[in-house]
């Protein structure tokens, strides 16, 4: 009982020093620092030595060695901390005469590892984020614009699951846009907006035209395809090429001669 | 089975409050403008369609809400704030159709915390983003003298076309081409001969005019004012042929005819290149509303009464302040530059446009890199703090609110007043505060005065 009672006050004690770490007045973690440096140099024993990479083993050898002449009591410390690892009393101090050591400044070389290491675990860190980010963006396919009102239930799943699936278009364009779709048959791009990736007309559950228009807009897409304007199993290679490309097609229907309607 | 006949309950009922509940507004259009098939018609509008009503607490326990019946206690009950909105008071099921309105509600109390003041000047939003020449250009309250004219004389309405807000004609460059000539053919058409006798009246004072000029020139007797109807058909014919190559003449008599809201005259690249025998002149236009349409309601659409925000916010310990005080802004979407999508933040409920130029929010680095990632750890999400600048009500009825960076000062001493933070100069006043003073410590400093303000009981001779 005595005995548990002393190991889980030294383990506290050990994991308040471990918590007071980060507190150092430095730029960066000392024990992960020191830890992550024996990663990159391990032991001689640990080191493969039969001369495998003969033209990196002189530049790593070097930099341990001035790994060595910044840290003189870093392997010492690791192996009492290896043998008497059921002590945190002798952890503890370990780490307090690490951190004693680290008091100085710091050599270029040095600088330089730590700079490296520390710019690679940013650069860990941004992709996590990132990829976190793009998973929660995902779950809010909602454009705001400005002037937008938005209460709680406008961020509620239901709401946002709304926003996902598109519905077919309720205004009539060809009414919005006043254009008699039998004179655009020449224009390309109106076509193949209204023709399926196979080259299909689309129906007008999809297109949201009104019978008259949808009739019109059906008669124009025959009538291009017939005269060898338009292909008939695909769109335009224009609007193809145009999507290949990412770039936007903008199709400006032929304005209405007003004299010809009758009104 | 609702009786056929008015009782007289039935009559009180007709004379009630909520009977006076007004009629829903139409909601704000879909904008074709996005061509976006994305959509929800349960989403919070950018307006309020219905009015709100609320209640007393002691009525809504009853569930008293002045409605012909009752409304359920478990559904209306539980928010901390009474709020609803009436969509029917009865219907065929016999039951009151209502929802809650707290969204609105709140809204409205949120924006008016900002005590922003409504302008006229389009800010920014809507189709048109801001730019940053536009930036800091000073803008006029709406309630402005010069621009919010509603009693108007039917005859003076054409000179107070640039300071009115409403028009009985639509704005021609907001409308599309199907609608232009839909209105064209279905208004303006048998509206001709209507026309013919406007330009004739037009016509006679013009000549009327002229003759009174010419008198006045000879010092003759002024002459007797022209009646429209004595004015022949070839005058007219030859009048309309002046017109017709005047056009900025020519849109007047239409605009003054049909009372069309003020267009922005087109920009050279929009004319084109004149012909030679044809030359399009413009005239300027002062109206606010000339670029982006008039607005739907009044400009300030009722969210502010506010003249102007020019006064200075005085803070109890540190005396006036620059700035107003700072908000805290959400970050409601993180900026995605690969997707060319920028950061959205919302203030007091409405979507606000991240600043244009040198600041915090267009920075890659240090507070700017808040902007590009979601953190779910941080709870409640992402926020900062901004400075809300101006705000106006477009032509669609959407609130653009334009915000910009803040002060680390001012967001110290907000954070103060939350309690989140210490300044230097607070803690003497908070130990004033705080100074636990007995009941004879008061009465001693009173005593002290030559007249004494607190009674006592050794006054009242109770105690000795």
């Amino acid at each position: 009982m005595s005995c548990r009672q002393w190991l889980s006050s030294a383990a506290r004690q050990c994991q308040s020093a471990l918590a007071q770490q980060p507190q150092q007045p430095r730029a960066f973690s000392t024990s992960a620092s020191v830890e992550s440096f024996r990663r990159i140099f391990p032991d001689n024993k640990a080191r493969p030595q039969d001369g495998s990479a003969p033209s990196s083993s002189g530049s790593s050898s070097s930099r341990q060695a001035s790994f060595r002449r910044t840290f003189p009591n870093s392997n010492r410390s690791a192996a009492g901390r290896g043998s008497r690892s059921t002590n945190p009393n002798e952890a503890l101090h370990g780490l307090v005469s690490d951190g004693m050591e680290r008091g100085g400044p710091l050599s270029p070389e040095e600088q330089r590892q730590v700079m490296k290491q520390q710019s690679t675990q940013y650069h860990v860190k941004d992709f996590r984020a990132n990829a976190v980010t793009e998973n929660y963006v995902r779950q809010m396919p909602r454009r705001w614009r400005t002037g937008d009102v938005y209460a709680p239930r406008d961020m509620s799943p239901y709401e946002m699951s709304k926003w996902r699936q598109g519905k077919s278009p309720d205004t009539d364009v060809v009414d919005v846009l006043g254009f008699n779709p039998l004179d655009n048959y020449k224009n390309f791009s109106i076509i193949s907006e209204f023709i399926t990736p196979m080259g299909r007309i689309k129906h007008s559950v999809d297109t949201g035209l009104r019978p008259v228009n949808q009739r019109k807009m059906a008669k124009a897409i025959r009538r291009a395809i017939g005269m060898g304007l338009h292909p008939s199993v695909h769109k335009h290679p224009e609007i193809l090429r145009f999507g290949r490309h990412g770039v936007p097609t903008a199709s400006v229907p032929t304005p209405t001669d007003l004299s010809q309607t009758r009104l | 089975m609702a009786a056929r006949t008015v009782s007289p309950g039935g009559a009180l009922l007709r004379a009630s409050r909520m009977f006076a509940i007004p009629a829903p507004i139409p909601p704000p259009p879909d904008d074709g403008v996005l061509a976006s098939n994305f959509s929800s018609n349960t989403a919070t509008l950018a307006y309020p369609t219905h009015q709100v009503i609320t209640t007393l607490s002691s009525s809504r326990k009853q569930g008293d809400w002045g409605l012909k019946r009752p409304l359920p206690l478990k559904s209306t009950t539980k928010s901390s704030n009474p709020m609803l909105r009436v969509k029917a008071i009865d219907t065929i099921e016999q039951i009151t159709d209502y929802t809650s309105a707290t969204d609105h509600g709140i809204t409205l109390r949120k924006f008016q915390e900002l005590g922003m003041p409504l302008t006229a000047r389009r800010a920014a939003g809507g189709e048109q983003d801001e730019k940053t020449n536009t930036l800091n250009l000073p803008q006029k309250s709406v309630f402005e003298e010069s621009l919010d004219v509603t009693d108007i004389h039917p005859d003076k309405r054409a000179e107070a076309i640039e300071t009115r807000w409403k028009f009985d004609g639509p704005w021609l460059a907001g409308m599309t081409p199907g609608e232009f000539n839909k209105w064209l053919s279905k208004e303006v058409r048998p509206r001709r001969p209507e026309f013919r006798e406007f330009l004739k009246k037009k016509l006679a004072s013009e000549m009327h005019a002229n003759a009174a000029k010419v008198a006045l020139d000879k010092g003759e007797e002024q002459p007797a004012p022209i009646d429209p109807s004595s004015v022949t058909e070839d005058q007219l014919v030859d009048y309309l042929r002046q017109l017709r190559h005047n056009n900025q003449a020519l849109y007047d008599m239409v605009g003054q005819f049909l009372d069309l809201a003020p267009l922005k005259p087109p920009t050279a690249a929009q004319v084109g290149i004149p012909g030679s025998n044809h030359r399009l002149e413009f005239r300027e236009t002062k109206s606010p509303y000339a670029a982006g349409g008039p607005p739907v309601t009044h400009p300030s659409a009722g969210l502010s009464y506010l003249r102007t925000s020019m006064y200075m916010d005085n803070h109890p310990v540190y005396g006036p302040q620059k700035q107003q005080p700072p908000v805290v802004a959400r970050i409601l979407r993180p900026r995605r530059p690969a997707q060319a999508m920028i950061a959205r933040l919302g203030v007091a409920g409405f979507i606000v446009n991240t600043p244009l130029g040198d600041t915090a929010f267009n920075s890659r680095s240090g507070q700017g890199a808040l902007y590009d990632k979601i953190d779910p750890d941080l709870d409640g999400g992402a926020k900062v703090w901004v400075q809300p600048q101006r705000a106006a009500v477009d032509a669609k009825g959407r609130v653009v609110l334009s915000v910009t960076d803040v002060s680390q000062e001012a967001v110290l001493v907000a954070q103060e007043l939350l309690g989140n933070a210490a300044c230097l100069g607070v803690k003497p006043a908070e130990k004033e505060m705080n100074r636990v003073e007995t009941s004879s410590q008061i009465r001693q400093r009173f005593r002290a005065a030559d007249v004494p303000t607190m009674s006592s009981a050794q006054d009242y001779g109770v105690r000795q």
